[in-house]
């Protein structure tokens, strides 16, 4: 019983711990990044602040780094912008 | 040779990695040159990399279907269900294109990681690099570019097709408002030119089926005879197959004075259900024969099928009607409804239906006429104001059932609310109609009719999933009596099938009728497909998205691994641990420990399916680790001090222990607390911290030798060494009492008027204490007055079964009265030692509960 109980707690805590699906951008650099995401239809412009994280194109998205590389995202994948260039985890 | 050698490359690549948009038209033009360079060259390593030539080839195929998707969108402009499709597969290619560049990245990542490698080019006035480090500069510079261009491309055609796909929602929802908002003009002069176009259409009817029929009978005689032949036996095999089902139902009917509401549901649901089974097989196996035999004509081959689909939905709807209803027999009624309600109510669904079907049959005719499309409305117009008027007048059926004091059949009017829906809907109706609005008006007439119909099924079919589901009702029906027979089930097991076929039945009813009543509303199967993938796949709330199915194979995968743990348990439990010998301590503890690893490791694996990321598990760990520094301190000591005992094995199953104040046997060593039961057969659960933070006693830890001990209590008139003598006697002359160590008399203590004397014997089993001690106290008792040694009565009771030599002391001290004296003394001697020693008492008297049972 109490076992259950507590694997139930382990079960709840891991539902909390449900991770978001959108890729995450995170800017490592000192400046801010600016980042092209085209998206569904729309191409738009964000600026990630440094250190700072965004969550994303969870349908998946095109995305142009500051260093000019275009990466191809499909929605679930951490993103370091390191050096203005992409590194994906 | 080294400017030959860069040449070479540099054209390979430009060639090689050209923007796949223009280079498609370029490529077979210029392959040829690139495949001489290379043989020129054959030191140079192959330029284009095969993966991002595979994306290009990809991209190039995308590029291909949203071509031909965008013509189908065009081709497809009037047809609904086919844009769904087109919709579901253009959203599939533009999955595929981001696919596409997803691919590239691990290429673009390599690259990158080799530029950074090489460094930046040396600055003006540097000592020059190598060249082959220069030329790969370059060639990975050139490849960089390439794939960059590639998934620039790849954003584009991405762009494209969620702009197709958005078009093709755009040009759906027109549709559908154009379809409901179509606006014509109703006045005499249209009805005039429609009852014109409908003498003509009743010419040119006349004349195709009379046509077809004069073909059909003089040159196709066989085939329409033999495929109505045939169907016809289709469906009699049907009826006799399923008159076996209904022929008890209808049976029972008449002999049952007042049927139960499952026996109710179940006629309901088999008298809709084989009738409208029988006739789908009928039309379905006509339709089938005349085609195949071809008999029917493209122009006729329309009309049949919609007649045929009429006469099934006509079954369906009267034969439900009457189920529900059942305006002749009110006991079998479903709904609380008056005689006369049920026959009217019955009445007005018959003639809607009828409408509905008629106004659907007379539109295919127009159609497969191609009458005038003023026709058409002026027939929809027709059969929305007779629904819209049937909806009315339904407001003045009576249809409920009356208080004990008024008469059956006439009957309440409907609830306010009803009625006056029933007349606003139909006002509305009619209004609409004559607005010109015909198209919606229609639409809507239909939807009450058959939304109305799957409606009253869905309602039915969740009522019996209630009554299956109620407590002890499956037990009732037949199919609980045969089950009950069948596999034995207890009442308890029966109740359970029941709830669980209950909620079957509302999954299926929902499952079922759902999508059913969306179709209807003018959702595409397409739609819900995709609909219901999402919904099984990605749900999206916020930035969090839940996989049901996910969900739903973690689940399996736990509850698969904690089954597996529990049967490998008992493997090794009964198979290797009990044929090792190992101590039962130990093979408690193995079998424990393997059911936490067990356990554990099938929640992992269970999580880890369920697609949650255990990195982030670890910052929930991390933050919750305060609050397991204060929450659930208790429940974590208790975790580990459960391991801890696993390991250390301070007692084992089976073991009788003291701790604080608890005392009684192991019954179970679990995670949190330890249970115990007394000897009062009261089972205490003991957190296992206490175990390990406080002193416990074991009685049977290692061995159950153990010492118990039995005062006697004689006046001065006797001789001491003959009384130890004698206790000496009895104590050996009984069997389980050991010889080694060997029973010792002792005297104790001088009281006033007695002498306290203590039999000390040790016993192989302690467990064994009280029945050894009570046969003891008997055979001194007799023997003692056969040889007139006074009266070995023992004033404080039972000494227990603890041997502390402090107990000695006490009883030393304590001033014990002679046994001569009055009784009313001596209890109180009882109570006030009992008070005095009273965690040694609890101790005797437990332990001859104890063996006592």
């Amino acid at each position: 019983m109490s076992m259950k109980r507590f694997f139930a707690a382990c079960l709840m805590v891991a539902a909390v711990a449900q991770p978001a699906f959108c890729a995450n951008i995170t800017n490592k650099d000192a400046e801010a990044a600016v980042l092209v995401i085209v998206e569904g239809e729309s191409r738009m412009e964000v600026a990630i602040g440094p250190g700072s994280t965004e969550a994303l194109c969870p349908n998946g998205c095109f995305v142009t780094t500051p260093s000019g590389d275009r990466i191809g995202l499909d929605g679930s994948e951490n993103v370091d912008i390191v050096n203005g260039s992409a590194v994906v985890n | 040779m080294t400017f030959r050698f860069r040449a070479a490359l540099l054209l390979a690549f430009s060639l090689g990695f050209a923007v796949p948009g223009n280079a498609q038209q370029q490529q077979p033009v210029q392959q040829p040159q690139t495949q001489q360079t290379q043989q020129s060259q054959p030191a140079a390593e192959p330029a284009v990399a095969p993966a991002s030539d595979q994306a290009t080839q990809q991209l190039d195929q995308a590029t291909q279907d949203l071509q031909r998707l965008t013509d189908a969108v065009n081709k497809a402009r009037e047809d609904d269900s086919k844009l769904a499709e087109l919709k579901v597969e253009i959203d599939a290619v533009g999955k595929r294109i981001i696919g596409v560049s997803v691919s590239t990245r691990p290429r673009l990542d390599e690259i990158k990681a080799r530029l950074t490698e090489l460094g930046d080019p040396p600055a003006e006035g540097a000592p020059p690099e190598a060249d082959v480090v220069t030329e790969e500069r370059k060639r990975l510079a050139a490849e960089r570019g390439a794939i960059n261009a590639l998934t620039g491309s790849a954003e584009n055609l991405s762009i494209q097709a969620t702009k197709l796909s958005n078009s093709v929602t755009a040009i759906r929802r027109d549709l559908f408002t154009n379809a409901l908002l179509k606006h014509s003009e109703i006045s005499w002069d249209m009805f005039r030119d429609a009852s014109a176009a409908l003498v003509t259409e009743g010419q040119a009817f006349r004349r195709t089926v009379g046509s077809w029929l004069t073909f059909a009978w003089s040159y196709k005689r066989f085939a329409l005879l033999a495929s109505i032949f045939l169907s016809l036996c289709a469906a009699l095999v049907l009826v006799t197959a399923t008159r076996r089902i209904l022929d008890p139902l209808t049976r029972r009917r008449a002999e049952l004075e007042e049927p139960g509401y499952i026996t109710r549901l179940t006629a309901a649901f088999w008298t809709t259900m084989v009738p409208t089974l029988v006739a789908t097989v009928f039309a379905a196996s006509t339709y089938f024969f005349l085609n195949t035999f071809n008999v029917l004509r493209p122009d006729i081959a329309p009309l049949v099928s919609v007649a045929l689909g009429l006469g099934v939905a006509l079954t369906f709807v009267l034969r439900l009607a009457r189920a529900v209803l059942a305006p002749r027999n009110p006991a079998w009624r479903l709904v609380r409804v008056s005689d006369r309600g049920a026959s009217l109510l019955f009445q007005a669904i018959l003639v809607m239906t009828l409408v509905n079907g008629l106004d659907y049959f007379f539109g295919k005719i127009s159609e497969v006429l191609s009458s005038p499309i003023l026709l058409t409305v002026a027939k929809s117009f027709i059969a929305t104001v007779i629904i819209g008027l049937v909806l009315m007048s339904m407001a003045l059926i009576r249809p409920m059932v009356p208080g004990p004091d008024k008469s059956e059949s006439l009957g309440e009017p409907w609830p306010r609310a009803m009625s006056v829906g029933f007349v606003v809907i139909g006002a509305g109706l009619i209004l609409t109609a004559l607005s010109g609005y015909v198209g919606l008006g229609r639409f809507i007439a239909n939807q009450i009719v058959t939304t109305g119909a799957i409606f009253v099924t869905m309602y039915i079919g969740i009522l019996s999933g209630k009554a299956i589901a109620k407590q002890n009702a499956l037990a009732g029906t037949i199919v609980g009596r045969h089950l009950e027979q069948r596999f034995k089930l207890e009442q308890v097991a029966l109740d359970q099938a029941g709830l669980f076929l209950g909620l079957t039945v509302y999954a299926l009813v929902i499952l079922f009728f759902v999508p059913l009543i969306l179709l209807q509303w003018g959702f595409k199967v397409a739609d819900i497909e995709s609909w219901a993938f999402r919904f099984f796949t990605d749900i999206r709330i916020g930035s969090i998205t839940i996989s049901i199915v996910g969900i739903v194979a973690g689940i399996l995968f736990f509850v698969a691994g904690y089954f597996a743990t529990r049967a490998f348990q008992r493997w090794l439990d009964g198979s290797v641990l009990a044929r090792s010998r190992v101590d039962a301590g130990v093979r408690n503890s193995i079998k424990t420990g393997v059911g936490y690893l067990g356990v554990g490791l099938a929640g992992l694996i269970g999580i880890s399916a369920a697609g949650l990321d255990l990195s982030n598990l670890a910052l929930v760990a991390g933050a919750l680790s305060l609050g397991i520094g204060f929450g659930l301190q208790n429940i974590v000591s208790n975790f580990v001090s459960g391991l801890i005992l696993l390991v250390e094995r301070p007692f084992k199953v089976g073991d009788w222990v003291v701790t604080g104040t608890t005392e009684g046997f192991v019954k179970r060593i679990s995670v949190r607390a330890t249970e115990i039961e007394t000897f009062q057969r009261q089972t205490i659960m003991v957190p296992n911290s206490m175990f390990i933070n406080a002193p416990v006693g074991n009685w049977t830890h290692r061995n159950k030798l153990g010492r118990t001990d039995i005062p006697v209590v004689v006046g001065y008139e006797a001789a001491p060494r003959r009384i130890m003598d004698v206790l000496l006697e009895i104590a050996d002359a009984h069997p389980l009492v050991l010889k080694n160590p060997e029973p010792i008399a002792v005297f104790v203590a001088f009281a006033d008027a007695t002498m306290t004397f203590e039999l000390r014997i040790y016993l192989a089993d302690i467990v064994n204490g009280t029945g050894v001690r009570n046969e003891l106290r008997l055979a001194i008792f007799e023997r003692f007055q056969a040889e007139g040694l006074g009266k070995p009565f023992n004033i404080q009771g039972e000494a227990g079964a603890t041997t502390a030599e402090t107990q000695a002391e006490d009883d030393e001290n304590q001033d014990v009265p002679a046994p001569e004296a009055l009784a009313p003394a001596a209890e109180e001697a009882k109570a006030r030692s009992a008070n005095r020693r009273r965690p040694r008492r609890i101790v005797g008297t437990g332990t001859s509960d104890a063996s006592d049972t």
